[in-house]
């Protein structure tokens, strides 16, 4: 490879991020949900022995962070334990719809409280009624809950609003704001709050949600599954029970050196920042 | 029917796109594009052996197609044959090398009657090829050639299976052509 992946990471020609989906079902079938997650879904596990070594070799080979996402990783009871254990080689941020933050779970995830390990949530509406539309009776009760007992043991935590392009570039509005108000009492700041639009890949594409996004939309953000390895988390995506293949790198995910060389092959000449088109990162 | 789905440019891997900038690539390209790593290296390999190199595309096709007609692959052996009427063999060879009649009624270039008995010892099998084969071609071919087209029997028949094994479809092109002279 003509460069290495620290130097990219370095000179934000990719992210210093390597994503990987734990798992494809969820306790939830969001409407805009890009993988068409839900309860009874093939799962496509990608098993622990995998993560870890996919972990390892990321530190090796110059990447900056972990993030976990799914379907819903909560899902995988190890999971607060391989966070622990991945926590303490890289910074990680698990992406989670906080439905499943039971006692028990949220006394096993403590221990990650001492560790660069970062919560993202789902929260879309400052309402129950409109937030639940989209991801599912009870969702927005349990995040609300879930928030503040996360941020009391010491877990940082992050919420996620994902909303349609036009709404995001009608710019604040007055939903907007009491979302902030909602995030803040939470004890969640505005640095922590991520607004993202709905991409049209997977069930959001079946339902007419969504901004197109192309590979030049998305930031090379190195992505493994069980299927293989994409370009970007907004790749790996699941359209009437079919995997996407347009963005996929490589079949091969470990070694992690294989796709992180097709990916460098293709970031090779590409300026940084290409991506920023629809503010997707 | 093919085993698997045959990726069109909208599916295909982004490590895969530029076998698709020249349109439709055709079936293998479509079918190893599942795994874009190992396309990546097999076409060039492939393109390697089966394109112009030290040895002239007549020969190359000769190996080809006799290789595939006594594997049975129906895709490699109607693509082929249209490969190899357009490298100068013959109507008459086509039907000897797909197995219609026999070699000698229609090669009796001792350089080609070699390089056939030795590519129907190396594809049958099993075993070593019998000596007087291997002695044969030497004294037609140098070892590089040799070498070359005995790699060239061997990737066909890596090809052969795997095209057989899928099912790839022949192209309605080629259908066409083969028509139209006469052969299927």
């Amino acid at each position: 490879m003509s460069i290495g992946v620290a130097e990219a990471v370095a000179t934000g020609q990719m992210s210093g991020r390597v994503w990987m989906y734990s798992n494809y079902h969820c306790n939830l079938a969001c409407s805009y949900c890009l993988t068409e997650s839900a309860p009874k879904v093939p799962a496509r596990l990608l098993d622990a022995q995998r993560m870890r070594r996919v972990v390892h070799e990321a530190a090796e080979l110059g990447f900056t962070g972990i993030g976990i996402t799914g379907g819903e990783p909560f899902l995988l009871r190890e999971l607060p334990g391989l966070l622990a254990e991945f926590g303490q080689i890289l910074p990680v941020v698990v992406l989670t719809n906080a439905t499943l933050f039971s006692p028990g779970l949220l006394r096993r995830m403590a221990p990650l409280a001492e560790l660069p390990v970062r919560v993202q949530i789902s929260l879309d509406r400052p309402d129950p009624v409109a937030n639940d539309e989209m991801r599912g009776p009870e969702n927005f009760r349990n995040v609300v809950e879930a928030i503040p007992r996360l941020v009391e043991l010491g877990i940082g935590v992050r919420i996620a609003t994902t909303l349609e392009h036009d709404e995001i570039r009608r710019g604040p509005t007055d939903d907007h704001e009491r979302l902030c108000a909602l995030h803040r009492q939470l004890g969640v700041s505005d640095d922590d709050h991520v607004i993202r639009p709905i991409v049209a890949r997977g069930r959001a594409l079946s339902q007419g949600m969504g901004v197109t996004a192309t590979r030049d939309d998305l930031e090379p953000e190195l992505t493994i599954t069980n299927d293989g390895a994409f370009w970007n988390p907004f790749a790996p995506t699941v359209v009437d029970g079919r995997l996407d293949t347009d963005l996929l790198l490589t079949r091969t995910t470990t070694p992690l050196r294989t796709p992180a060389a097709a990916m460098l092959r293709l970031i090779s000449g590409r300026p940084a920042g290409t991506d920023s088109t629809l503010g997707i990162r | 029917m093919t085993t698997v789905a045959l990726l069109d440019s909208a599916r295909a891997p982004l490590t895969a796109q530029p076998y698709y900038e020249q349109g439709d690539p055709g079936p293998i390209v479509a079918a190893l594009a599942h795994v874009p790593e190992v396309l990546d290296v097999a076409l060039p390999f492939i393109g390697t052996l089966l394109g112009e190199s030290a040895i002239d595309l007549r020969t190359k096709e000769l190996v080809i197609l006799r290789t595939s007609a006594l594997l049975e692959c129906r895709y490699c052996v109607q693509t082929h044959t249209v490969v190899a009427r357009d490298a100068a063999v013959s109507l008459h060879q086509v039907r000897a090398l797909r197995c219609e009649i026999s070699l000698k009624e229609a090669f009796d270039d001792l350089r080609d009657q070699a390089l056939l008995a030795w590519v129907d010892a190396v594809a049958l099998g099993p075993g070593t090829p019998a000596e007087t084969a291997a002695a044969t071609l030497a004294e037609q071919f140098c070892d590089a050639d040799i070498v070359e087209l005995t790699l060239l029997v061997g990737a066909t028949l890596m090809l052969n299976r795997f095209a057989t094994s899928l099912g790839l479809p022949t192209s309605a092109a080629t259908l066409q052509r083969l028509a139209t002279e006469g052969l299927t």
